[in-house]
């Protein structure tokens, strides 16, 4: 508090006859700043930003080797053995200035292709590898999606270094051992055998007409796991060492013995034992060759203080290779190695952290007890682990890449909601996390405040003052309507009132389901929470909803690319209700088709390719002895349908509904030409601006003037309107039930997931102009609740109220993104507002709320000089991640979104 | 039936934080007694409809002409060479306002509506769960006194929800009236434009007499609960001096008032005179220092006076 605040204070207190009115006591009006972070972490922050993302083949190299040596061998056992050899035979690399170590590869930002899951990629392109030449883009999806240019992108070849997805470098030497690798697994990667066995469906055409026309985007066969929260529990509780004595005495009890009723699964009990011995063999040495690394590196160092360094690592390497951490950093140290080793084991996005303050606080609150740790050393550790999470580089294909993810890897780390005992889970710990997060301005992890009314104040103040700072975290989420909406989907399975409060959100919005386990360590037992069961992002994937109502007007052909997605509906569309069940009848046989086949595709990976370290640390697995794949984790339903484009869909249809069947004003041919012609504007493609606000007139313009007009106009999402939001309830009274009819390849009941990630992007483009006046190829609406792009006029609580027209724990999320300008929550009383703004939202059930506190003049600024701007931060789906590494579509709609600045 | 009063309102907004305690919806009422030469709300002056045109927004350049069709009077021309002008002595006349219907881009605005108590409680009552604890309405304008009938039965109504009320005025109309609305209020910021008489009326069009008579009025009234804090916007060369600042000071400690909200003058209104067809006084002048803020605020503190500079408030 400076001076003059003070002098202000002193006067209120003599004078002042309202003292209990407006006036918080002694509060200062200015924010106080975050602390500069730690030197280490400036100084390693310096090299991190000019590192490029790297494509690095010793782990693809050692797995293959290791996989074809034991041809014959049962899966999981073949795998365990594959990724044992490939951690350890990956090259150890320790950086000056370190205290935690270890990355995905032997570089920092390191990532590497799965030819096993999916090898065409670089077959289709193994002669032009060969050549040096650029990756072109392979699929319709990859082709609409735009890589962003800066950051640590390699978009294009140079040097001794090929570009790979427009992403990735990888160095000359080691293109014929990719192209090798890749060789080996041209007939019988998971991509080549789900394909085949989906062929043989009878409409199996008509899926590739859906992807064709990119009414639906990507398969899961190409990012299988992810969208999960990870369990740290087992190597916490037990130690690798005590692990594997523990697989020895279960095979000892176990192998060849089945009770009654096991049926197929009781045999594989004993193979499963004999799996994870591998792996945790494979873990433990990985720690170990980091310890020998540190070693050598601290006898040649001169550094007394570097050296030093060495040592530690050395020792802390050493005993998390064989016990139960015995410290903090230990403690940390370890999920940092398995979070890494499971994200080595597929290719995935969304491997979230889950809530870390909560899991390591015991090990915290000993340290500092015993003086082992100051806080500042905590959140040194803390600002140094943001470094190894922002690193984790993802290779899939560019559509999957630039398209979905935007270069984002989801680790999302969660603080708040209630433990154990249903009180709340804020631990001291996680203060510091949300510290680090203040003082170390990286996009990873993004952190999720479980809101929930039994949170600390202070805390939620300190939350907000981080999301004051513009990074797009914390993001909120409602604590009670997560644990509603797992009771509701997961009470099947056996899901009680604990569990339920175990959750936490897989990957960005992905909510998940979750356990506590007793955690012994300091001499008491504390319940701590973890990830329960696997992918929560896999089923149908994106489906634009606006897409589907355009080949609905268009009786079932695909005017962009002439493909006929659908046979004609045969539908007069003369009522609203016959428009509503021509849409309802594609969208069922789309997303019905499309189940069949991603069904084959999860199960056929999980045949070919069980995952092994997931299935150490995901309970039951290991108490079940079953691989997770073989229904061993504790909840399975987690499959579901992903739409794209709500508000787009719901705007779309309103303004048909009053514009032609209400009104009458124009009848469907008349509207349905002035979407072909986009209302006689030249669409985005034509002038590379994908922001909806830009409509440069043709001369066909005069004629769609009016129209276009009362398209614009009919009533909006997002605005307190129950004409539009009445559209809302309809759609998803719809998805619910229908939903809850259809099965996953577990066999569990689906549900609706209502996030876009990116696909906003590329799905907006391939789509015609709609009647809600969105032309053609612009993004879609970002959020699943939040208002299309400047189409809210009645202000942010009337968004608000739109939003939470119907229950939100029916579906897994909703979406809602808020960019509020800097000025308009400045100072401490600035910082009780945001608070207020995002308690508003929680208290009429809103699922999630996040917020971009940037003008929109620093992001033109920052699209203009991008240079200038490297570490400038925003929010885009339910991630975060560096302006100059995403893509110009996204970036256009991030500065279109209504700025709330009053 | 009496006839409801209603109000010609031509905005509100919701999450407004720099107008009273908290998060708050404004409600903007349309029209003023005020001609104050660097008004940011202009529009708000003539309390009638006004034809507002942005041309940050209009699409012109990128071929729109849809206004041109829609004009029937043909008081609106644009072509490839220039953006829509608009002929005002033609459009002064009009009703139907077909160019706004027609413009898709709403760079053509008419704001001003017209809103029954019930209309205004309706988006009160909706917003008042998010506002939080602290949180309420804020009227303002234009000037939300010149409609004080449909105000006091605002007010009224909002007193029955617990709703907390707060008004941005120029404080112009008679002492009694005034009064009766602020009985009704909880928070209040009353703007003090120059404390000469002379400059009052060369600023604003009218005397500050009455102005201060009712702050006065207020200050000694026991119909008063609430908290009032001045309010000046600070214009360089207008009410900046040393002066101003004194004899502001010696009146408030007159009437024990310590709070007061200096203002920078700010340029943010000049594209709305534009946007009306006017010509802005205050385009390349009037802009304060820090410094120059800083002192006032001094002097203000050094009287036992609490001095606050722009949004930089407690509340």
């Amino acid at each position: 508090m400076d001076e003059k605040q003070a002098r202000i204070n002193q006067i209120l207190e003599t004078r002042g006859k309202f003292r209990s009115l407006d006036v918080q006591a002694g509060e200062g009006y200015e924010d106080e700043k975050f602390p500069e972070p730690s030197p280490r972490f400036t100084k390693l922050m310096d090299i991190y930003y000019v590192m490029k993302n790297t494509i690095d083949m010793e782990y693809p190299y050692w797995y293959n080797r290791v996989w074809w040596q034991n041809d014959g061998d049962l899966p999981e056992i073949r795998r365990a053995k594959a990724e044992s050899a490939a951690l350890t035979h990956m090259t150890p690399t320790i950086w000056p200035d370190e205290l935690l170590v270890m990355n995905k590869t032997k570089n920092w930002r390191g990532a590497f292709c799965f030819p096993w899951v999916d090898a065409s990629f670089f077959n289709a392109q193994a002669e032009a590898l060969m050549n040096e030449a650029d990756a072109p883009a392979l699929s319709e999806s990859d082709k609409m999606s735009v890589v962003a240019a800066g950051g640590g992108n390699v978009t294009k070849s140079y040097g001794n270094v090929v570009s790979i997805a427009q992403k990735f470098g990888l160095r000359k030497e080691e293109v014929p051992v990719l192209v090798k690798v890749a060789k080996y697994w041209d007939n019988c990667s998971v991509e080549v055998k789900t394909q085949q066995y989906s062929e043989l469906l009878p409409e199996y055409k008509k899926y590739k007409a859906y992807r064709d026309s990119v009414l639906v985007m990507f398969d899961s066969w190409a990012i299988p796991q992810g969208r999960e929260v990870m369990n740290y529990y087992l190597p916490l509780e037990y130690g690798f060492d005590r692990l594997s004595e523990l697989c020895d005495e279960k095979i000892d009890e176990g192998l060849g013995k089945v009770e009654h009723g096991d049926g197929l699964l009781g045999m594989s009990r004993g193979y499963y034992y004999i799996a994870m011995k591998e792996i945790i063999h494979g873990l433990s040495q990985w720690a170990e060759n980091y310890s020998k690394k540190a070693a050598q590196l601290a006898s040649i160092e001169k550094d007394p203080r570097q050296k030093s360094d060495y040592e530690d690592i050395q020792i802390v390497m050493h005993n998390i290779a064989h016990k139960q951490p015995q410290s903090f950093r230990e403690a940390l140290q370890l999920t940092l190695l398995l979070h890494f080793a499971t994200v080595n084991e597929d290719p995935q996005s969304g491997q979230s952290i889950g809530r870390l303050g909560q899991i390591l606080d015991p090990f915290y609150e000993k340290d500092l007890r015993e003086g082992k740790i100051t806080e500042e050393e905590a959140i040194e550790l803390l600002e140094l682990y943001r470094i190894k999470i922002t690193s984790i580089e993802c290779f899939a294909s560019s559509g999957v890449t630039g398209g979905v993810l935007s270069g984002n890897t989801f680790n999302n780390l969660g603080v708040g909601g209630l433990n154990y005992e249903g009180m709340s889970a804020v631990t001291p710990l996680e203060y510091l996390i949300v510290e680090a997060a203040g003082r170390a301005k990286t996009t990873q992890p993004t952190i999720s405040v479980l809101y929930d009314e039994k949170l600390p104040e202070d805390f939620l103040l300190k939350c907000a003052r981080v999301t004051k700072m513009g990074f797009g975290f914390p993001a909120y989420m409602n604590n009670q309507t997560g644990m509603n909406f797992m009771i509701r989907h997961y009470g099947e399975e056996g899901m009680g009132i604990e569990d339920a409060r175990a959750w936490m959100l897989g990957g960005c919005l992905e909510s998940s389901p979750g356990c506590f386990q007793p955690l012994h360590y300091d001499g008491k037992v504390t319940w701590i929470p973890g990830g329960a069961g696997p992918t929560a992002g896999t089923g149908v994937h994106f489906t634009g909803l606006p897409k589907l109502l355009e080949l609905v007007l268009t009786n079932g052909v695909d005017k962009r690319t002439g493909i006929k997605v659908f046979e004609p509906h045969g539908h007069k569309l003369d009522t609203f209700e016959d428009l509503w069940a021509a849409w309802t009848e594609y969208l069922h046989e789309c997303i019905e088709v499309s189940l069949k086949v991603n069904n084959i595709q999860m199960d056929v990976w999980g045949k070919m390719n069980p995952p092994v370290v997931t299935s150490l640390l995901k309970p039951d697995c290991f108490t079940k002895g079953q691989i997770e794949t073989r229904m061993g984790a504790r909840y399975m339903g987690t499959h579901n349908f992903e739409s794209c484009g709500t508000v787009t869909f719901i705007n779309a249809m309103t303004s048909l509904r009053k514009n032609v069947y209400d009104e009458k004003k124009y009848t469907l041919d008349e509207m349905v030409d002035a979407m072909l012609h986009n209302f006689g504007f030249k669409t985005a493609f034509e002038t590379g601006v994908f922001s909806p606000d830009h409509r440069e007139a043709t001369e066909l313009a005069p004629k769609y003037e009016k129209i276009f007009y009362d398209c614009v106009n009919a009533p909006k999402f997002g605005n307190a309107d129950p004409y539009a939001d009445q559209q809302m309830v309809d759609y998803q009274n719809h998805m619910t039930p229908y939903l809850y009819s259809l099965q996953s390849c577990y066999g569990t009941d689906y549900y609706m997931c209502q996030i876009s990630v990116s696909t906003h992007g590329p799905q907006g483009a391939i789509t015609l102009a709609d009647a809600g006046g969105r032309l053609a190829g612009t993004t879609y609406s970002d959020g699943s609740v939040s208002a299309a792009a400047a189409t809210d006029k009645n202000g942010i609580y009337a968004v608000f109220e739109s939003a939470t027209c119907y229950d939100h724990s029916r579906n897994q999320n909703a979406q809602m993104n808020v960019k509020i300008h800097p000025s308009a929550v400045k100072g401490a009383a600035g910082t009780r507002k945001l608070l207020d703004v995002i308690r508003a939202y929680m208290r009429r059930g809103g699922f999630h709320v996040q917020f971009n506190i940037t003008s929109s003049q620093t992001l033109k600024a920052a699209q203009a000089k991008p240079e200038e701007y490297r570490d400038l931060m925003v929010r885009v789906a339910g991630f975060t991640q560096y302006w100059c590494e995403i893509g110009k579509p996204i970036q256009d709609e991030v500065i279109y979104r209504t700025e709330y600045d009053h | 039936m009496g006839m409801t009063p209603t109000a010609m309102i031509f905005d509100i907004q919701s999450f407004s934080v720099h107008d009273g305690p908290g998060c708050r919806t404004n409600v903007f009422f349309d029209g003023c007694p005020l001609r104050c030469r660097w008004c940011a709300n202009p529009e708000s002056q003539l309390h009638r409809r006004q034809l507002l045109f942005s041309e940050r927004t209009c699409k012109w350049d990128q071929g729109c002409r849809a206004c041109r069709s829609a004009c029937s009077r043909g008081a609106l021309d644009v072509n490839d060479e220039h953006m829509p002008r608009i002929n005002r002595r033609i459009c002064a006349s009009c009703e139907t306002i077909e160019c706004v219907k027609s413009c898709a881009a709403e760079a053509l605005r008419e704001p001003v509506r017209e809103m029954s108590v019930d209309d205004v409680m309706r988006v009160l009552t909706r917003d008042m769960r998010d506002w939080g604890s602290g949180g309420g309405v804020t009227f303002t304008g234009g000037e939300p006194l010149m409609q004080s009938d449909f105000l006091i039965e605002v007010l009224k109504r909002c007193h029955e929800k617990m709703i907390h009320t707060a008004i941005e005025t120029s404080g112009f109309t008679s002492t009694e009236r005034f009064l009766d609305v602020f009985s009704l209020l909880d928070f209040a910021f009353v703007d003090v434009k120059n404390m000469d008489e002379e400059a009052h009326r060369w600023g604003t069009g009218v005397s500050n007499e009455q102005v201060l008579t009712n702050i006065a009025a207020l200050a000694h009234s026991d119909r008063w609960h609430g908290r009032l804090v001045l309010r000046q916007p600070t214009i360089a060369g207008y009410n900046d001096s040393d002066e101003n600042a004194e004899k502001l000071i010696d009146f408030m400690n007159e009437n024990d008032l310590f709070e007061i909200n200096l203002l920078k003058f700010h340029r943010l209104g000049q594209t709305k005179w534009e946007q009306l067809g006017l010509t802005y006084e205050y385009a390349d002048k009037g802009d304060m220092s820090d410094e120059r803020m800083s002192e006032l605020q001094d002097m203000y503190l050094d009287a036992g006076i609490a001095c606050y500079i722009g949004d930089n408030t407690p509340f």
